[in-house]
């Protein structure tokens, strides 16, 4: 796979480059900017609060030891999501949850919902959008939950973070948006009752 | 139970669409008060509004993760992991479900640090070895702050009463002078 770098990439190894040559301000921007992504990765593993948040701690920790040993500065994204990932593995591994050839590991995660906190949900749209999600399958609520990082991470970082093939992002993408609108309607047009 | 729910809850699968297959999407048209579908785009847009509300990065996380990078040295060698006895399969196989200590070995070129972590009523307890066997100190980094411990003529260091959470170990060899950091690791 060919890769155009973009501006956006030059900037973000600048970032690194900064970083490298100890500019604290530059170490922030980068917190700051694959924060919500690294984040993704460990909820869209479903870890519960103490675990994601090690996850994430440790995640970024890694990056500070190695600044000088990344190759690609500019793909500093996909580092950070393929180490989180990395980690959320070793811990669900540790738990026995996801043992080695075990293809319903994804099945498991379902009783472990993140905690989040549903009352902040404003209005009905909100609240029916959000039941929608929980009755996906755990496949597509790991790649909504992980898509809706904030800023967007790239179809790279989904394949690195989720262990997903690049070319089967953009019509899983598609796939899980249309269950989520049809889940969404049934919920919005009211009770099950009234359907055969 | 309706027909197009059959796929729904399979392991390990992506919610399969077959019968729209992704095709008419816009035949699903609006709904009631809710107000219409947006697009794909907009869609995600809308849960990326609600996650960052309901869900977002806990504010005490994001500036740990900012303080992290006082830990940044460059005056030490990096140890990095090399083996990791939680991701050996045929390991894991055997003692699952026991409590069994974990085993990590970090290398570098000059310093190689084996580590095994296991949880005690008091913490995490941690024992290690240099090899090869070198006298000499190792500041334990972790989430709290840092202690040190003394290294033996065996190359054998222990510490106690850890938290659980991030740890990186950095080493001092009397002789040589060897000054080797861990990358960061998980204890539990």
């Amino acid at each position: 796979m060919t890769r155009v770098s973009t501006p956006e990439d030059h900037e973000v190894a600048d970032l690194v480059f900064r970083a490298r040559a100890g500019d604290a301000a530059a170490w922030d921007a980068l917190v700051d900017r694959f924060g919500s992504r690294v984040r993704a990765v460990a909820r869209s593993f479903r870890l519960g609060q103490a675990d994601a948040d090690d996850v994430f701690q440790v995640t970024w920790l890694r990056l500070v030891s190695n600044l000088d040993r990344i190759r690609d500065p500019d793909r500093v994204g996909a580092w950070l999501v393929t180490t989180a990932s990395h980690e959320c593995l070793r811990l669900l591994r540790r738990a026995g949850r996801h043992a080695s050839g075990d293809d319903d590991w994804e099945e498991s995660l379902v009783d472990n919902a993140p905690d989040v906190d549903t009352d902040l949900l404003v209005g009905e749209r909100e609240r029916a959008l959000w039941e929608a999600m929980g009755m996906l399958s755990p496949g597509c609520q790991r790649l909504l939950r992980f898509l809706a990082a904030d800023p967007a991470p790239s179809y790279e970082e989904v394949a690195l973070g989720l262990d997903m093939p690049i070319g089967s992002i953009g019509p899983t993408r598609r796939r899980c948006l249309n269950r989520l609108r049809i889940h969404f309607a049934r919920i919005t047009e009211g009770p099950e009752g009234s359907s055969p | 139970m309706t027909s197009d729910n059959h796929d729904e809850g399979r392991g390990g699968g992506y919610d399969q669409d077959h019968e729209t297959d992704g095709r008419d999407a816009d035949d699903v048209g609006e709904v009631g008060d809710a107000g219409p579908f947006p697009g794909d785009d907009d869609l995600l847009q809308e849960l990326r509004t609600i996650v960052g509300r309901i869900d977002p990065t806990p504010p005490e996380l994001v500036a740990a993760a900012r303080s992290g990078f006082i830990w940044r040295t460059i005056d030490a060698e990096l140890a990095q992991l090399t083996s990791d006895s939680v991701l050996d399969a045929d390991r894991m196989a055997a003692v699952r479900g026991v409590a069994a200590p974990e085993l990590l070995t970090f290398e570098s070129a000059g310093l190689t640090v084996e580590v095994e972590t296991a949880a005690g009523p008091d913490g995490v307890r941690l024992l290690g070895q240099l090899v090869p066997a070198r006298a000499g100190s190792v500041e334990v980094r972790h989430g709290g702050g840092s202690v040190t411990v003394d290294v033996d003529d065996m190359g054998r260091f222990t510490a106690a009463g850890l938290e659980p959470g991030p740890v990186s170990l950095s080493c001092r060899t009397v002789v040589g002078g060897l000054r080797v950091d861990t990358d960061w690791f998980l204890v539990r």
